[in-house]
């Protein structure tokens, strides 16, 4: 299943972001060619978090021993062991990822079939709301898209995509892009009175 | 969790003397809350049961919640008179204790996360060490280890290639030798003793004698500080946060023989605080 994780905006060129996904950690990162990878936050060696790691050209480094792997999460090279091959069995644990209409997503599991395809929205802001999806959808007039966790929506008069995932019990990170030029900070406004009313209803 | 004979029939680290105060202080021990009680320069320690053997040796105060095989291990080096003992401070640590000490003994990731002081990404290579288990004292050692180090201590005014030794003398304590900047016939002794107080929380106590006319105490607690705080980044950020010692759970090469020996000495001893619960055994 496709999900969206994050604004392609906020993964610029050179960048590693930290994704909590259902509980699970991964890490998003685009190197110099402009290709967003998701991956397992996690360094084969030893278990380093791979999202305090830095890019080079289209590689991303562990931060721990410099272990670089390239597209597709092969480790490519060891530092500490300059002149070795190193075996192609050492591999991060790549995910399917796409971008599109400015959002990043993965589909985790494989089921997701051909990757979601969306118009273009400006990006305006990834939002971390305390409530649940179900909380949250009660409150906005949402017309579904095909692809799961992804609606349009119309929210104080400013038309969104909203995508959204889940990044663990009681929580959601949505991910809004405006449809309408020029209504980016009636945008902002709306979505924050979103959540406030749903973090209220919550609390209540 | 419950600490098995083989992590309680260990000594293990309280901090050091100087940071106990007279009269009533708490510490806390594999999971276990101690009563520390000084009067003068006597200690006594008590949980649930009868008081704990005390200890206080090199500085620091080292106690036992089972039977250890043998008393507190040796560090000659603390009776030679022209090193200077320094305390570094304790330091808290979200990671298993012997995520610490494999941390200690790895050389690999000075030029990536100690950059351009114990080690520089221009010179990343680690040459073949030797590793051994002396059985007859039940200690690791790795030998014949050599790094090159842009600034590799306190008092260092420019690189050098320094020359380590590696000592496991407990799961939870370790130290390393190495050459000082100003007296490369001799080994600067640098200690770190771990205190588990749960599976994945750990206080780290830093401990140097050292051989060092010019730097300041400051100076050198600075030093170790910095490196010790560079670590602990790395150490609250690996995943899992226990060690795992289950095979593939994870990717050594020959840079880490001293990890892969570490490991197999934890295996045989049978201990298991701090460690990743195996879903390979039956």
């Amino acid at each position: 299943m496709w999900v969206p994780i994050a604004l392609g905006r906020d993964v610029p060129r050179g960048a590693t972001r930290a994704v909590l996904l259902e509980g699970e950690e991964l890490v998003v990162w685009r190197g110099e060619a402009g290709t967003v990878q998701v991956w397992e936050d996690r360094c084969p060696h030893r278990g380093m978090r791979l999202s305090f790691g830095f890019v080079r050209g289209d590689a991303l480094n562990c931060l721990y021993h410099g272990w670089e792997y390239g597209a597709g999460a092969s480790c490519r090279r060891i530092p500490a062991h300059p002149d070795l091959t190193v075996p192609p069995t050492i591999r991060a644990k790549a995910f399917a990822a796409t971008e599109t209409g400015g959002l990043i997503l993965v589909d985790r599991d494989g089921t997701g079939g051909p990757p979601p395809l969306m118009l273009a929205g400006l990006p305006v802001a990834s939002l971390a709301i305390a409530a649940d999806p179900e909380t949250l959808f009660q409150l906005v007039p949402a017309t579904p898209r095909p692809d799961p966790q992804l609606v349009e929506a119309t929210l104080d008069g400013v038309r969104f995509h909203l995508g959204w995932h889940v990044p663990g019990p009681g929580r959601i990170m949505l991910h809004a892009l405006v449809l309408d030029p020029g209504a980016e900070s009636r945008a902002l406004i709306a979505l924050h009175k979103l959540r406030s009313e749903a973090e209220a209803r919550r609390a209540a | 969790m419950t600490a098995e004979p083989a992590a309680l029939d260990q000594w293990y680290v309280l901090g050091a003397i100087g940071d106990f105060p007279q009269g009533q202080s708490s510490r806390r021990l594999l999971g276990t809350n101690l009563a520390v009680t000084r009067a003068g320069d006597r200690f006594t320690i008590e949980s649930n049961g009868p008081p704990a053997a005390v200890r206080t040796d090199y500085g620091h105060l080292w106690t036992t919640l089972g039977t250890p095989a043998r008393p507190v291990f040796d560090l000659p080096e603390s009776r030679e008179s022209d090193r200077r003992a320094v305390y570094c401070g304790a330091v808290t640590v979200r990671a298993s204790g012997l995520r610490l000490i494999e941390n200690f003994l790895d050389l690999a990731h000075f030029p990536y996360v100690h950059t351009d002081i114990l080690g520089t990404e221009a010179r990343p290579e680690v040459a073949k060490y030797e590793v051994e288990q002396r059985r007859d004292v039940d200690e690791l050692w790795a030998t014949k280890c050599e790094f090159f180090q842009p600034k590799a201590a306190a008092a260092s005014e420019g690189g050098q290639i320094s020359r380590y030794m590696y000592r496991v003398v407990s799961p939870f304590n370790v130290m390393l030798y190495k050459t000082p900047p100003a007296a490369p016939d001799r080994w600067d002794v640098i200690a770190l003793f771990v205190q588990p107080v749960e599976p994945d929380l750990s206080i780290a106590h830093p401990y140097m004698l050292v051989i060092d006319d010019i730097s300041t105490d400051a100076e050198l607690i600075g030093f170790q500080q910095m490196i010790f705080l560079q670590d602990k980044i790395v150490l609250e950020n690996q995943r899992p946060k226990l060690l795992p010692l289950q095979p593939g759970r994870e990717t050594p090469t020959r840079a880490d023989l001293s990890s892969v020996l570490y490991r197999r000495w934890l295996k045989e001893k049978q201990l298991r605080y701090g460690v990743e619960e195996r879903t390979d055994l039956a």
